[in-house]
């Protein structure tokens, strides 16, 4: 959870959105976990991806910018009450 | 029989104090829910978001009741005839054990599941032992001679979660913590003044303190909403094993 939140935040920073690679060093994660979340989140409409001859590219949805806040007002509840 | 403690010149005047009581429970209830559904390993926000909820039906209770007997309208009025002409009760003793008990038993209930958040489950033997004496507290303080039971009950539920949230700000230094560690503190002193409430004046008081802590516990609720919304400065390198905000919160 805390990584699908990590890289939800960085594909947001990129308005224009963020290559793969970018994500993936951004993401300090592997080839092959970078794969299989982003696999994940583009199956539950969180990201898409746009593929165009000059370079392939990973955006956010809107469900993946509400999924983001309710994440973070969720961290904040938990932080709040020791939970 | 006087049927509330409130003073004549006041009556109708608290029904705001818990409308918006009202309004506030239900926002920090649906959102302990909501954030459950998020995670739903974490259990304790549903037990928040169920101890919350509890609390808000009991001021449903209260404002209902209320209304019932400060203005005797609607149903009140014809369940209310068809027992005085049965020669039982008058209408206003009825709606005022009723709607009291379960207004002092809800809330009561409501402390107690957010007072046992943070712990190790009991056996059911312990539950009913407590909800009887809760039950008990409840029910005895509908009677005017033992009214401040319920307040005192409070008291030392609000007591018990006042210490275990000052031992989570000891830990987390949060400022979040510390305003909840107020709402708390703020409502168990206006039961500490309920328990006196029949002095009119320390009755009006109780009443502001009361309404006091559920502002700041709507300031508090605003702040975590308004904190999904800003962005991080860290959040186009994360992940970045030398700026990862995780790595950071540890030191």
């Amino acid at each position: 959870m805390n990584i699908i939140s990590d890289m939800l935040t960085i594909i947001r920073g990129k308005r224009e959105g963020i290559k793969p690679t970018h994500l993936m060093y951004k993401a300090n994660l592997s080839h092959n976990q970078m794969k299989l979340y982003l696999n994940e989140l583009i199956k539950k409409n969180l990201i898409e991806k746009t593929i165009s001859k000059k370079d392939n590219r990973i955006t956010i949805t809107k469900s993946g910018r509400d999924f983001l806040l309710q994440y973070t007002r969720m961290k904040e509840f938990e932080k709040t009450f020791g939970l | 029989m006087k049927i509330v403690l409130t003073p004549d010149w006041f009556i109708g005047k608290d029904l705001p104090i818990y409308f918006i009581s009202l309004v506030v429970l239900i926002i920090i209830s649906v959102l302990a829910i909501r954030s459950y559904k998020l995670n739903k390993k974490n259990k304790g926000l549903l037990n928040l978001g169920i101890g919350f909820g509890l609390i808000a039906l009991a001021t449903l209770a209260g404002v209902f009741t209320k209304l019932v007997l400060y203005y005797d309208i609607g149903p009140a009025q014809a369940i209310g005839q068809a027992i005085i002409t049965s020669q039982i009760f008058s209408s206003v003793d009825v709606f005022y054990y009723l709607g009291f008990f379960f207004h002092n038993l809800l809330f009561l209930i409501g402390l107690y599941i957010i007072y046992r958040v943070p712990k190790k489950r009991l056996n059911l033997g312990d539950y009913v032992l407590t909800l009887y004496l809760l039950a008990l507290s409840a029910l005895l303080s509908v009677n005017e001679g033992f009214f401040y039971l319920f307040n005192l009950t409070s008291l030392i539920l609000l007591t018990l979660i006042i210490k275990h949230y000052y031992k989570i700000y000891k830990e987390n230094k949060f400022a979040n913590t510390k305003l909840l560690l107020i709402v708390f503190s703020i409502l168990a002193l206006s039961n500490f003044i309920y328990i006196f409430s029949q002095l009119e004046i320390l009755y009006v008081l109780a009443n502001i303190i009361e309404i006091l802590s559920y502002v700041i516990l709507l300031f508090l609720i605003i702040r975590i909403l308004k904190h999904g919304e800003k962005k991080k400065p860290y959040e186009h390198n994360i992940r970045y094993a030398d700026n990862n905000p995780r790595k950071k919160r540890r030191n």
